[in-house]
């Protein structure tokens, strides 16, 4: 039998048995995770009496394809794409502004205080979102800003400690040597930022791009407290509209709110896939250094 | 004045003129809306816009955190839903009007069922809540099931003891694959409550503290006592299974079920023929039949036009299509309604599973509705992980008896605390402390 030269394990066709075993073990928690998903999709392909069918049928005899259609025209769902889709590309714009500046700042900059006001910074996080709904609510209000977009996307402009934490661990990464180079080149610090440290950071800022469009993508409360016009409604309290029901006793299409789902659900994936590589880089290097 | 002046100052008058006349009242309204029922809504809105005078805008976002926080900004929506467990707390701090000072001379409370107005009375006598929705439970069987077995399918009459003789018949054990069998019958811990109704316990509205009286443990004693035998399936082993119940009958998992009447869930989801039956009696007990009594519309008491608000509630009561026809209304043919959109319902055993409510209607025992709103919050948390364990059998009934005497003294200092800190209008606080010392001698707490 053939043994692996380091662990001195066998090697099946080739492949170590280590490996071989890591991998199972890793497809079957994955396909674990993926139930859920694929339960849905499978139920967004049947009719109303398909989720209560037992056993239950994974795959449907006839997919119902046009319960796609029934679930974009049940809702006005290229309004609420619209919507979304503003409100998540601000959000995302202004996040990145935010944090990418204050994490370069804690990270590259000398000043006194600093470890210091990095940790109330950090320490914001802690605060639970149920204790600083309603004063912010009333400050919105009273900024006649309650059923218009900007409580969803102005606080975005004044950072996130998660997203400053992220990024200034990636920047910590980067060899001070780069900024000295520049320095002694003329360049300002805004400068090391735009042309240094940015571009080298990519990998953090895939990661946080990521988090941040999926977090706002799949925002219900936000929206839910400060928007009352059904026009302005997101993609979630469009969905949660397919749910609710004047009267208690009415009955959930399901098969229609899950076909909603996954559509809704589309971009998240095409938008991980498309950062995977990047994402995975960041989570990786952001977690190394403390 | 010169002829420019002149034309301007006739141009400000005139748009003055086209501002003021298109001053309607606007009426803001917070309901847990669906797409097409919004879609419906906001048609039939422009129609009411048009005959009074008053303009509806829909909030169809809603919650309880959400209406806290519009409260507290006081941004408020004019009309908006509230559950018994919210409803005086809003009044007490004077945050909902008294329907009655906004219907007067108005023929609606006329027109409601007596006890609609009372489950939206608070211990001050105000009324603060108008009822948009009632239901009540019955026992929903398969016609197909009972004649296969060679059974008669239940009547008004049929006792608890009956219903258990049936499911005994009615219960088949697994095949050796372990599939194809079937309980006799399902009750959710949730409908124990109106069991305990039809077994005469006494259960009086807005109870500070808890009380279980005799028969309301006797019938916990009964209901476990379906899972020991194995005629009723496991709450446990449901809950993990996520089971909707319209789905156990209709795949004949279980032959009975008890559910609310009308469940427009079920009554679309049921492809076997089916029927339905009032809840069990007891030998001995007066009837008394389970109506839904949680909640309702109430006004903001910083709407700034109270008289529009009220017709436009009246209008959401009585005329928007979504909640016709409406069950709170006398007047109104509400099972006939049903009926004539749901055709199957016919010959069901709806119609006398309704009239019986009606007829021998015993309220709404259900625990977040017994007690009031300022102590159900502190009891519930502290009585439901202990009937979760008696339900999983893991606890006998007398555990529960046990544990009450602890309950209530924390309560009490919970709710001593409330009285003393809260604020409120003096008649509710007043009723607080009043009942407080009148429970404290007595020997039931």
């Amino acid at each position: 039998m053939r043994l692996n030269e380091r662990s001195q394990l066998p090697l099946v066709a080739g492949i170590s048995l280590r490996y071989a075993l890591t991998y199972a073990v890793l497809m079957l928690l994955g396909a674990l995770f993926l139930i859920p998903f694929l339960w849905m999709l499978s139920v967004s392909l049947q009719d109303a009496q398909g989720m209560f069918a037992l056993p239950f049928r994974w795959i449907p005899d006839r997919p119902r394809w046009e319960n796609y259609g029934a679930a974009l025209s049940a809702v006005p769902f290229g309004r609420y794409l619209f919507n979304t889709s503003v409100i998540t590309a601000s959000v995302l714009c202004l996040t990145l502004f935010s944090c990418t500046l204050v994490a370069y700042g804690f990270s590259r900059l000398r000043f006194p205080g600093r470890d210091m006001l990095f940790a109330v910074c950090i320490s914001t996080m802690m605060l639970p979102g149920q204790v600083t709904m309603i004063p912010l609510y009333m400050a919105y209000a009273r900024l006649g800003w309650v059923d218009t977009y900007l409580p969803l996307i102005v606080p975005s402009l004044f950072g996130s400690p998660f997203y400053i934490f992220l990024l200034r661990q990636f920047f910590l990464t980067i060899f001070r040597e780069y900024d000295e180079a520049a320095l002694l080149d003329g360049a300002g610090r805004l400068r090391i930022y735009w042309s240094i440290v940015l571009p080298l950071a990519r990998p953090a800022i895939a990661t946080v791009t990521l988090f941040c469009f999926i977090g706002t993508w799949n925002d219900f409360f936000g929206p839910l407290i400060y928007l009352n016009s059904p026009e302005k409604a997101t993609l979630t309290l469009g969905l949660n509209m397919l749910k609710s029901q004047v009267i208690g006793s009415g009955s959930v299409q399901w098969h229609i709110l899950m076909a909603a789902s996954v559509l809704v659900m589309l971009p998240n994936i095409i938008v991980f896939f498309l950062a995977q590589k990047q994402f995975i880089r960041g989570i990786q290097i952001g977690g190394l250094r403390g | 004045m010169t002829r420019r002046a002149q034309c301007l100052a006739a141009a400000a008058l005139v748009l003055a003129g086209c501002s003021s006349g298109d001053r309607k009242p606007e009426v803001e309204y917070n309901c847990p809306a669906n797409a097409l029922e919004i879609e419906v809504l906001q048609r039939e809105i422009t129609r009411f816009e048009a005959d009074s005078g008053i303009r509806i805008k829909l909030n169809p976002f809603s919650g309880q955190d959400k209406l806290y926080a519009m409260m507290a900004a006081g941004k408020a929506p004019d009309i908006f839903y509230t559950s018994s467990t919210m409803r005086d707390r809003l009044a007490a701090e004077d945050r909902i009007l008294d329907l009655r000072t906004v219907s007067k001379g108005d023929p609606l409370p006329g027109r409601l069922w007596p006890h609609v107005i009372l489950n939206g009375t608070s211990v001050d006598g105000g009324w603060y809540s108008l009822g948009n929705w009632e239901f009540t439970c019955g026992v929903y069987y398969r016609k197909d099931l009972f004649r296969e077995a060679g059974l008669s399918p239940p009547d008004s009459s049929w006792t608890w003891d009956d219903m258990v003789s049936l499911a005994r018949k009615l219960t088949r054990p697994p095949g050796p694959d372990g599939r194809g069998g079937r309980y006799g019958i399902f009750i959710g811990s949730h409908f124990v409550e109106a069991l305990e109704l039809m077994n005469g316990a006494d259960i009086p509205r807005e109870m500070l503290l808890l009380r279980i009286p005799a028969e309301s443990a006797d019938l916990y004693r009964r209901y476990v006592a379906l899972m020991d035998e194995g005629i009723m399936p496991d709450l446990l082993r449901m809950q993990a299974m996520g089971m909707q119940p319209a789905q156990l009958l209709e795949n004949g998992k279980v032959a009975m079920l008890v559910e609310a009447v009308p469940n427009q869930s079920l009554i679309e989801a049921m492809t076997a023929p089916w029927g339905v039956a009032p809840l069990p009696r007891f030998p001995g007990k007066k009837p008394a039949y389970f109506r839904s009594a949680s909640g309702g519309l109430s006004l903001s008491a910083s709407t700034r036009d109270p008289g529009a608000a009220w017709k436009a509630l009246k209008w959401i009561v009585t005329e928007a299509s979504t909640y016709q026809p409406n069950p709170v209304l006398r007047d109104v043919d509400f099972t006939g309604g049903w009926e004539k959109r749901y055709p199957q319902l016919l010959g069901s055993g709806f119609r006398q599973v309704w009239d019986l409510s009606l007829e021998h209607n015993g309220g709404d025992p259900r625990f977040f509705v017994r007690f009031s709103s300022w102590t159900s919050g502190p009891i519930l948390e502290r009585l439901q992980p202990l009937l979760d364990q008696v339900w999983a059998r893991k606890k006998p009934v007398d555990s529960l008896l046990a544990a009450i005497p602890a309950i209530n003294s924390e309560v009490r200092r919970e709710i001593a605390v409330t009285s003393a800190t809260m604020t409120m209008k003096p008649e509710f606080r007043e009723k607080i402390e009043q009942a407080l010392k009148e429970m404290h001698d007595h020997s039931a707490f």
